[in-house]
Formats: C-alpha cells, structure tokens, sequence
C-alpha cells in the first residue's frame, strides 16, 4: 500500500466546483450551461475512473492542502484521497452524476421548469460536495463536505418555491444540520480522546484504549448524526417530504449522494474511526444493527400504503440504506468469514441500491414528464404508454426485491449468509421478511402497469391503500398529521390535495407535450432568460395558469393510454436512454458482479479493514 | 457589630447611599434630564470613594517640602485620576444633554413614558 | 516600532481635528481627510503587527518617559495585535461604505476617528485607568455616532446606548477602584503580581465588578438591553461599524483582563469565578439566539444575534485553555467580519428595495443578486458552515469546551449552530424561495416603514447602492469564508503568546 501524491483527488473535487460557477455564469444561454454540466460530469467521471486500476492494486491518492485547524503540536491536515472505500462512493456518485445530468436535462426542459440555472448550478455543487465527502481522509473534512452538501442540496429540495416545498426545505435543513452538529459533537469527542481523526483501515489506535464510556458517547453521537442523512429511524422523515424536488434530485441525491453520505459516513466510524475491533468490544454494532432492523421493516411496511409513487420510493429508500448499516453494524460485532460476508453484503448494497433506486426514480419521473402521472392507483394500464420505462422499472423493482441476476440479489445473498452464519438469525429473518414486504410493494405497480386495464372496471381494489388505514385516507402512513407530508394524498377522491396557491401538485409544474421530444429546441427557453430571472419567473406562472384548465390531475386521459412503440416512442431519449443506462447497471451488477468493479472494491475494503482486527 | 465602624468609616457610608440613590434616580425616574442628573450622582459616589481610598489618618498633601520627609502624605494617584474621570463625567453629562435637547424638539417630551406612547405610534 | 505605539492613538486624534477644522472650510474634505487618516492608521497598524508577529515578543512603551508602574505602558502582543489590524481595516471598510451610504455630516468623520482613537487606545493600553479612559472616549464617540440617524429615534437610542453604557463603565471603574485599594498599582503586568497576594475578597469583588462592567459594553444578556435599539436606529455605516467593533473590542478587553490581570489562577482557584463567567456566557448564547428568532426587524435580529455570537468567545474566554482562548480570538476577529458585512449588506438592501423587516426580504435574491449572495454566504458562515471563519472559530472552542470536560457549556457551544440557523434560515428562504408580495415597495407601506426606520437611504436619494457599497460587502462575504483556512498559519504566530497569557 502506497500513498501517491496526485492532484486528482482534488481534481475530482474542484472539477464539478468549478463547473457550478462556470453554469452561473452562463445563465443566458441554456445550451452552453448544459453543455458545462455534461463536460464536468464526464470530466468527473473520468478522473476518478483513472484512479480505479491504482487503487484496486493497493495505492492511495492524496492531494494534501496543508493544516486545518492547527492546535499547538497536534493539527487536522486538511487532505484528500482516494483509498478504496472513498473510491466506491466516489465512483458511484460521478458516473451516475452523468447519468443523471442527461436525464435532467430532459427532465427540466420537458417540464419548462423555472430557475434552471440555480437548479443545475446547485446539482453540480452537490455532486463536488459528495465526492468531497468521498475522498475525505479524516472526520473533520467529511465533516466540512458533508455540512458542504447539506448547504448545495437546499435550492434543490426547496426548487418548486412553493410552501410545501419550503417547508420540507426547512425541514431538510433542521434534521440534517442537527445530525451535522452530533457529527461535529462526535468528531470533537475522538479527537480530543484519540489525537487523531484520520481514517485509519482497522480503527484509529488511541481509541481502543479510551474511556469506553466516552468512546461509546463517541459513536452514539457520530452515528446519529451521520444516521439523519441515512435516513435511520426515527430521524428519517425527511426523505418522504424531500420528494417534493424534482425527480432528478429525488433520484441522485436522495437515494445515491445525500443520503449514501450518511452511510458512507456510518461506514467509515464503524470500518475506519473504531474499526470493527473497538466497535465489538464497545457492543455498539449490535444495538446500531437493531435499529437498523426496526428501520428497514417498519420502513417498508409504511411503503405499503403509500399511494403516491415518488413517496413509495422514498420509504423504499429508507429501509434499502438500512440494509446498507444492519450489514456494516452485525458484520462489525461477528468475527470470522460471517463477519466478512455481512461487511462486503452491506457495502456492494451502496452501489447495488444506487443503480436500482435511480432506476426507479427515472421512470417515476418519466411517468410525471410524460403523463403528469404521480400516483399508483392512477397507474393501471400505464405500461402501454410506456413500455420501455416500465420494463425498466420491473427488472429494477425485482432487484429490490432480492430476485436473482439483478444487483439487489447478489448483496442481499452476501447478507444472508453474513448474518446467518453468524449465528444472528433474528436479522437473517427480519431481511428475508422485509424482501417479502419488497415485492409487496413493488409488485402491484408492475402488475398494474402491465396487466390491468386503465377503464374502470379494469383493475382491482387496492385495499391497503384504500381501506379505512390505507395511505389515501386521513390517517397518516407515517403517524403524523395528515398534513404534515407535502405528498400525502388525503382527499377521499383519490386526487392531490389542492395546495394553498390553488395549484395541483400534478400541475404546479407546466409542461409542455409538444416541447418534451424536442430538447434541441429552445426558443422559448432563451426569450425567457433574455428578460432576467424574474421575468421568467412570471411566465412561469402565467403557464401554471393555463395549464390548470388543461389537466388537473394526471391518471389515463379520458380515452385510455394510447399505445406507444418499444423503440423509445414514449418520450424523449434523454430521459428514456439514462433509464436504461441505470437499469443495464442493475443487472450487470447482478449476473456478473465479479467484473464489475464495485464487488472488487468491497472485498478489498473488507479486507484491509479486518485484516489488522481479530478476524486477521 | 461594632457600631464605631460606622463613625469611622461615613465617607463610605455616604459613597453607599449616593451609589444607591443615582442608581434608583437612574432607573426609577421618567424624566430623562432626572435621570442624567442620577447618572451624575452615581458618578460621585465614584469619585468618593477613590478619593476617601486615598486618604491617610493624619496625612497632608503630597506635596513634596511642605510637611518634611517623616510625615505621612495622602496618595496622590486617586486624585489625578479621579480628575480625568471628572472630565469624562462632564463630557459625559453634556453629550446626553445635547440629545435630550434633541429628544424634546421631536417629541416635545421629557417623559419616558410619554416618549414611549408617541414612538409606538409611530 | 516601540515608540510609534502611541502614534495608533494620535494619528487618528489629529485627523479628527483635521477633519472638524477643515470640514468647517469645505464640506467635502471630510471624508479625504478622514479616508487619508485611517490609511495612515492600517499601515502603521499592520506594520505593529507584523513585527509582534514575526518578532514573537510583545512590544512596549511608556507614554511620556514615566516608568511603569507608575506611567501608563501601551503594550502590543499576540491577542491584541491582530485585533489592532481589525479595527483598523473594519474602519477602512466601513468609510468606504460610508464615502455613499453616509451619513456625510463633518461631525460623523470626526466621531469616527474619535471611535478609532477609543478602540485603538482600548486595544493597546497596558493600564487598567488607562483602559478606562479609552473605554469612555470610545463610548463618547459612539453615542455621538449612533446619534448622527437624522430622526428622533436616533436620539432616543443614544440616550439609552448612553445611560447604560455609563453604568457599565462606572462598575469597570469601581471594579478598579478595588483592585487598586487591594493593590496601590494599576498597571496590569503589575496588578497581576501584587493581586495573587492581595485579599482575596477584594480581589473577588473586583473581578465581578469589572467583569459586569466589561459584559454591559459587550452586550452580554441580561446586561444587553441598550443594544439593539442603538444598532437599529443609527444609520447602516455606523451599526455596521459599531456592531463590528465596539462590542468586539470590549470582548477583547474583557479577555485581556481576565488572563493579564487576574490570571488564569485566579480563574480556576476562585469560587465562581469562572462559573460567573460561564453561566452568563451560556445564558447570552441561548436567549440571544431566542431574542433574535423573535425580531421582525433586520437589524435588531443581527443585534440580537451579537448577544449570542458574544456569549461564545466569553465562553472560550471562560474555558481557558489553549483551545478555547485560540476560538475566541478568532471568533472575536471572525465575527467582526461577519457581522459587520452583515450589517452594510442590510444597509444597502434596504437602499435596494427599501427592506428593513423580516416580510420585505421576499425575493430579494431576485432583485439584488449580488447583495443578496453575499447576505447569505455571511448568513451561512455565521451559522457556521466549514470552512468559513465562523466554524474555525466554534470548532476551536467546542474542542476547547471538551478538552476540559465542561459538558453543558460543551452542549450549548455546539447547538447555538441550530440557534443561529434558526433565525438566518428564515431570511435566506425569503430571499430565494419566496416572490416578493408587492414589487414596488416605495409606493406602499412598506416604503413607508423604512424611511421612519430611520434609514439613510431617504436624506440623500440614494436609489441604488453604489459600487463601493456592493464591493465592500462582497469583500467582507470573501473574508467570512478566506479566513477560515487561513487560521492555520495564524495559529502558529499566537501561540507564544498564548502560553505567556495561560502561564502553559
């Protein structure tokens, strides 16, 4: 293991930083912006792909930017690297960045959204944030991109300007700079106990022989704060009302970067600040694996009744990154091979749930691009309109459920055994059952989709979501007000709950059908920054206007869905080749797991974790 | 208690009570030019005491010829410096004065309280 | 370099002078006048420092050839150096602002180079009387200052800035009156020796009084109540250069006497001492921060919000260790910064759209861009976003709070980050996510509220904020995140006075 100075790691930072300046500074002429995020998502992405083959062969790259925070002999240096676990979050995050930066695009012009500018500007700042928090080498730095992130994503969660939105905005803000002081809290705490905060394979030494007593406060506190972005419970009711963003956001950041950050963060205590040595003489990973247990069934059993799809994803959401920490909290409290296979099953779920949940997002928002459709009940028969996006979308929804030969399955597997031969067979249980709950969820929209028929005797009843308890009703899914969640649909007539503007939430965003095909077409676009932001902003809802006479809701329009081609007749390629792109993602990391490189980092990770602990 | 305390030590009895009594007058009083002048007599008591600090039983000034060398002298630092406070004091008293006089000629109040009704409607 | 300290004080005397005498020739050589002497004072303020710095130890003088302790000594180390070149350039700053923002009377020059002389004699005087001198000129100068709001609110906020002040200043002086019967000296490297020998009831007594004294100049709750009418009735410049400095400075004062006269000793041996200190920065933290979620008003929210920033660095001060006593002085530095640029920024939105309240910041991100941007970078540094200046600073005195194991003030120190969120959120939110409910202010009542504000921006037409103005904020928005990276190689240079002033 080498260390080699390089300023890549650096590079990948600065890069997409750079770029959100670069988009601010282009705001009159949309197709140069767009052309910036491109080129620094595809910069992004290959600097820290030219980074794999060295760190898969053992080297680490480090840019150092001197001392931060210096303090008589001690000081933090403030450094950057890319060793393999930092490498695993990175790549993930760059390469679905450019996925996702299509996509977007598509997104966005199809919608006619307002404020584009600040909406690409704060994406690519976010994804610089979450490489960031990747290549970080110590607590104090992950802290700094992390609260980084926090800050870039706010524009993003608060985009529509509508309350609603400032309210999950505010929400956003509240949960996760309170998680970010327990990070500070936490960080203070080790280095005042260790000397040290680097991240160190098997653990930083001082900490082993601190006041266990401390040392737990010290985890308690680093894991709660780094669990409000992983959406434990019971600090996880952020996600369902961040959904109000846009679908892209919802996609990237609030099921791969924000909230893998939180992960990524619990990974790093538990493999890097502890180690799994301290965190099993410490007793902490059981109780941590607990809590994740209760997240990821709960979570999926609130799924069940959630009508709205993006909402249903966001639960989703929830309990699949508990899957990710019950993996890194059981696997650091076992010894031996088990301990190894719950550590590698819990790490490949961070790419494997990435390449899914995109996947899922995509197609939510491609339904909502396309049909203004939003939720499930009104999805019956949806697949003749869009086949390539539900295509998708099952093969995804199956890989969540742990079917084989889709990424899910292969991390799931590693689970199982982890878990079941280590002799915790309560957490072998509580995943095999909340894969039951999976397709309990996933399955009828599939179903639906495919197999029934929009007219109105066409489809079944939907008792969950229906009955008196069902997610449609007054009684909230999630057992707060029934006003509390932006989405919550709880009108008895099955539709969205008019705002307090008037608006639909369907509708808030003009569309426009005519334009949606048509990216390269930007008119109107260029007229609209031509009169300053301000201006546009007035159209905008000049269109809201029209269009609320036009639709008010999204389900089949009045003669049913018109069947459209397989061959990408559905809608616009940017939207619909990046669905593809992410689910090839999920299955290629299902059948062949062995090539691609993610399932290499993992093991290579697990090793140099264990390999200085007990399990050696 | 020793109630010659009390005879020996008044200079501090009358810095108490003129310390309590500008206080009072400062908080106590609506009138603003009242409670320049507590503000003045709180001072006082100030000045008082550094000067009463000074003081040496049987001391003469210090002036250096006038009483011999054997003799004890008063300590002359507390009275030069309570000269400068003196001088603060003054600036002091004149600058609230120059915006009392401004308060009136808005207000044509003296009276916080009357001040505070015309401000709230304001 | 020892014999041009008394020169931080006279210079900026002389241009006061120079500037009533020729301004009463012409107008419009105030400002030059006043602009030139401040130059001349960030050269020689920056030149000090530099030589403290590069030097390791302190500089010293003896005013008029007396010998300490009986002369007054004007000393310059590490602590105090770097709150020299502060004042100076927030002063710098802050007339840049003012060359369009106002106000343009002779008589605002010349207070303000009063206010530079007070701050700058209170920063590197070495003598407690002393120390109280320049504590008054200072007050003086920004009770005139304060009083140069062209309407009767100004006044009323003067008087009020004044009565309490004086009652703060006349404690500090009794507080040294004590120390001096304890002692007969009144210099500070002296008072340090001969108090750890003096009654210690004296010695206890003192140390209450001149910190009371020292906390109502800095504003610390419940001894705050004169402040936040002062900084919303005078006019931007002056609460922009007020809320930067003066409490600033007295934050200092009151770290400087606590470690050079009373001494950490004293602090930690003491009953109460460093409670008493402790407690009441904590209270400042919290209700500050309370106080300033309540405000509809901007700039009474910012004074509030100094309530609570101060509550820190006197819980560093408190705290005491290396750590802590390194937070606070950058926080001190930091805040400054921050705080001030807030202030301006305020100012020259309120020339934009006339926003003086929480309701008029509605979609000002849309109107002034720029100023908008920097209000919230300042916003997010002061809430404490890494690596702005306002992190380094909290960081450095969470650390300092754990290393001594003082878990409540530890807890508080790092929730006030949800505090100040609390109530800047709310404005970065209006600005960005919300559309202005009336597009033209000046015609409503909105309009109409801000100019009875007390604003500036009615007495000389000002429509839109000139470039100077802009840039100064935005000069102050680069600093609050600059800075922050920079402490590294500052820390170095004040470590040696560190171990000097915590006896390490």
């Amino acid at each position: 293991m080498t260390d080699i100075a390089s300023l890549r790691p650096l590079a990948a930072v600065a890069v997409p930083a750079l770029a959100a300046i670069a988009i601010l500074a282009s705001r009159s002429r949309p197709n140069v912006r767009e052309g910036w995020t491109i080129l620094a998502a595809a910069s992004t992405f290959a600097v820290v792909a030219s980074m794999v083959p060295g760190v898969l062969a053992g080297d680490t790259y480090v840019t150092s930017l001197g001392t931060f925070v210096p303090l008589g002999d001690g000081s933090v240096e403030f450094v950057l690297q890319a060793d393999a676990l930092g490498m695993l979050f990175g790549l993930l995050a760059s390469f679905l960045w450019l996925v996702t930066s299509f996509y977007s695009i598509g997104y966005m012009r199809g919608l006619g959204e307002h404020a584009q500018t600040r909406y690409f500007a704060s994406f690519a700042a976010s994804v610089a944030s979450a490489v960031g928090v990747a290549f970080a080498s110590n607590l104090l730095v992950l802290f700094v991109f992390y609260e980084l992130l926090t800050v870039a994503t706010y524009p993003l969660v608060t985009h529509d300007e509508t309350a609603e939105a400032r309210a999950a905005g505010r929400k956003y803000l509240a949960y996760t700079f309170g998680g970010g002081v327990a990070v500070l809290a936490g960080t203070v705490l080790v280095y005042v106990l260790a000397g040290s905060i680097a991240f160190t394979p098997g653990g930083i030494e001082g900490l082993a022989t601190a006041d266990p007593m401390l040392a737990r406060a010290a985890f308690a506190l680093l894991v709660a704060g780094f669990g409000v972005k992983a959406a434990l419970m019971p600090v996880h009711s952020w996600l369902p009302d961040a959904m109000v963003a846009p679908t892209p956001v919802s996609g990237l950041l609030h099921a791969v970067a924000v909230v893998k950050s939180g992960v990524f963060g619990i990974a790093r205590v538990v493999l890097e600040v502890f180690g799994p040595d301290t965190v099993s003489n410490l007793g902490v990973g059981v109780p941590l694996a607990a809590v994740a247990a209760f997240t990821l069934l709960a979570a999926s059993i609130i799924a069940l009744r959630q009508d709205n799809l993006k909402r249903r994803l966001a639960y989703s959401t929830v309990s699949q990154l508990s899957y990710i920490v019950l993996g890194l909290g059981i696997g650091a409290s076992m010894g031996g091979d088990a301990a190894r296979y719950a550590l590698i099953g819990g790490l490949l779920h961070i790419p494997a749930h990435a390449f899914m949940k995109l996947t899922l997002f995509f197609c939510a928002g491609a339904m909502h691009v396309e049909t203004h459709t939003d939720d499930i009940s009104d999805m019956a028969g949806i697949g003749k309109r869009m086949p390539l996006t539900m295509s998708a979308f099952a093969v995804a929804a199956a890989g969540m459920a742990g079917i084989p030969l889709v990424a899910g399955f292969v991390s799931k597997f590693y689970l199982l055994i982890g878990t079941a031969s280590g002799g915790e067979v309560a957490f072998t249980v509580a995943l095999l059952v909340s894969g039951v709950l999976n397709i309990a969820y996933f399955w009828p929209v599939v179903y639906q989709a495919f197999f029934e028929s929009e007219t109105a005797d066409g489809h079944d009843r939907k008792p969950l979501i229906e009955n008196p308890l069902g997610g449609r009703f007054a009684v909230a899914a999630d057992g707060g007000n029934p006003n509390d969640g932006p989405n919550q649909q709880s009108s008895a007539s099955g539709r969205p709950t008019a705002d307090p503007d008037g608006e639909y939430a369907v509708d808030r965003n003009p569309s426009d059908h005519t334009r949606s095909g048509d990216v390269g077409d930007d008119a109107s676009e260029t007229v609209d920054s031509g009169h300053g932001e301000h201006t546009e902003h007035t159209d905008t809802h000049h269109d809201v206007d029209d269009h609320a006479h036009d639709h008010h809701h999204g389900g089949p329009p009045a003669g049913g869905w018109e069947r459209r081609s397989w061959l990408g007749g559905e809608g616009s390629w940017f939207v619909v080749a990046p669905i593809l792109t992410a689910a090839t993602g999920s299955i290629i990391l299902g059948v062949i797991p062995g090539r691609a490189v993610f399932l290499q980092l993992v093991e290579y990770i697990v090793s140099a974790a264990t390999v200085v602990g007990v399990f050696a | 208690m020793n109630v010659d305390i009390l005879f020996t030590h008044y200079n501090y009895i009358v810095v108490a009570l003129l310390l309590t009594i500008g206080a009072y007058m400062l908080v106590e009083t609506p009138n603003l030019v009242k409670k320049v002048i507590g503000m003045n007599v709180f001072q006082s008591g100030i000045f008082l005491f550094f000067i009463t600090s000074a003081y040496r039983t049987g001391g003469s000034p210090p002036i250096v010829g006038h009483g011999g060398a054997s003799t004890t002298y008063v300590s002359p630092l507390p009275h030069v410096l309570i000269l400068t406070a003196i001088v603060v004091g003054v600036s002091l008293t004149a600058v609230a004065l120059a915006l009392i006089v401004r308060i009136y000629t808005e207000y044509g109040t003296l009276d916080e309280r009357v001040l505070r009704e015309v401000r709230a409607d304001e | 370099m020892n014999e041009l300290l008394p020169l931080l004080v006279a210079i900026p005397l002389v241009g006061a002078v120079a500037s009533i005498t020729l301004g009463s020739w012409s107008d419009r050589l105030a400002w030059p006048v006043t602009f030139l002497t401040m130059l001349v004072h960030v050269g020689l303020a920056t030149a000090v420092a530099s030589t403290v710095y590069r030097g390791g130890t302190p500089l010293a003088t003896a005013v008029g050839g007396f010998t300490p302790p009986f002369g007054i000594e004007l000393v310059v180390d590490g602590l105090n150096a770097a709150i020299l070149v502060l004042v100076s350039a927030v002063a710098v700053g802050v007339l840049v602002y003012a060359r369009r923002a106002g106000p343009h009377s002779v008589a605002f020059h010349t207070g303000y180079l009063l206010l530079v002389a007070g701050l700058s004699g209170m920063t590197i005087t070495g003598d407690m009387f002393n120390l109280y001198v320049f504590l008054e000129i200072t007050g003086l100068a920004a009770y005139a200052l304060v009083a140069t709001g062209d309407d009767g609110r100004a006044a009323v906020g003067a008087l009020k800035y004044l009565l309490v002040g004086t009652v703060g200043a006349s404690l500090f002086l009794i507080g040294i009156g004590y120390a001096f019967v304890a002692t007969g000296t009144l210099n500070m490297a002296d008072l340090a020796e001969k108090l750890a020998t003096a009654d210690p009831t004296l010695v206890g007594a003192s140390f209450a009084l001149v910190v009371t004294g020292l906390a109502v100049k800095t504003a610390l709750f419940p001894l705050h109540t004169w402040q936040p009418e002062a900084y919303a009735s005078a006019p931007d410049s002056v609460s922009g250069l007020i809320a930067a400095l003066v409490s600033t400075v007295s934050a200092y004062a009151l770290a400087r006497v606590t470690f050079s006269v009373y001494t950490v000793d004293f602090l930690t041996s003491s009953a109460f001492a460093q409670e008493f200190l402790l407690g009441l920065a904590g209270i400042s933290i919290v209700a500050g921060s309370l106080l300033a979620v309540m405000q509809t008003e901007i700039k009474r929210m910012l004074a509030y919000s100094s309530v609570s920033q101060f509550g820190l660095v006197v819980a560093g001060v408190a705290i005491a260790n290396e750590a802590a006593v390194t937070g606070s002085l950058i926080h001190l530095v930091g805040h400054a910064v921050m705080k001030g640029g807030l202030f301006l920024a305020a100012g020259a939105l309120a020339v934009v759209a006339g926003a003086r309240t929480v309701e008029d910041y509605d979609g000002l991100g849309a109107r002034a861009p720029l100023l908008s941007a920097a209000f919230a970078v300042l916003s997010l540094s002061m809430v404490g976003i890494p690596p702005a200046v306002g992190f380094v600073g909290k960081w450095y005195i969470a650390l300092g709070a754990i290393q001594a194991e003082s878990w409540p003030i530890a807890v508080v120190i790092l929730v006030s980050t949800l505090l100040t969120l609390a109530y800047f959120l709310r404005l970065v939110e209006r600005m960005y996510f919300r559309t202005s409910s009336d597009d033209v202010t000046s015609s409503t009542g909105t309009g109409a509220t801000a100019v009875a504000d007390g604003g500036d921006d009615t007495d000389d037409g000002l429509t839109r904020p000139s470039a100077g103005m802009v840039a100064v904020v935005v000069v102050a928005a680069l600093l609050a995140v600059g800075l922050g990276p920079l402490v590294s190689t500052f820390e170095p240079l004040l470590e040696p006075t560190l171990e000097t002033l915590l006896q390490l």
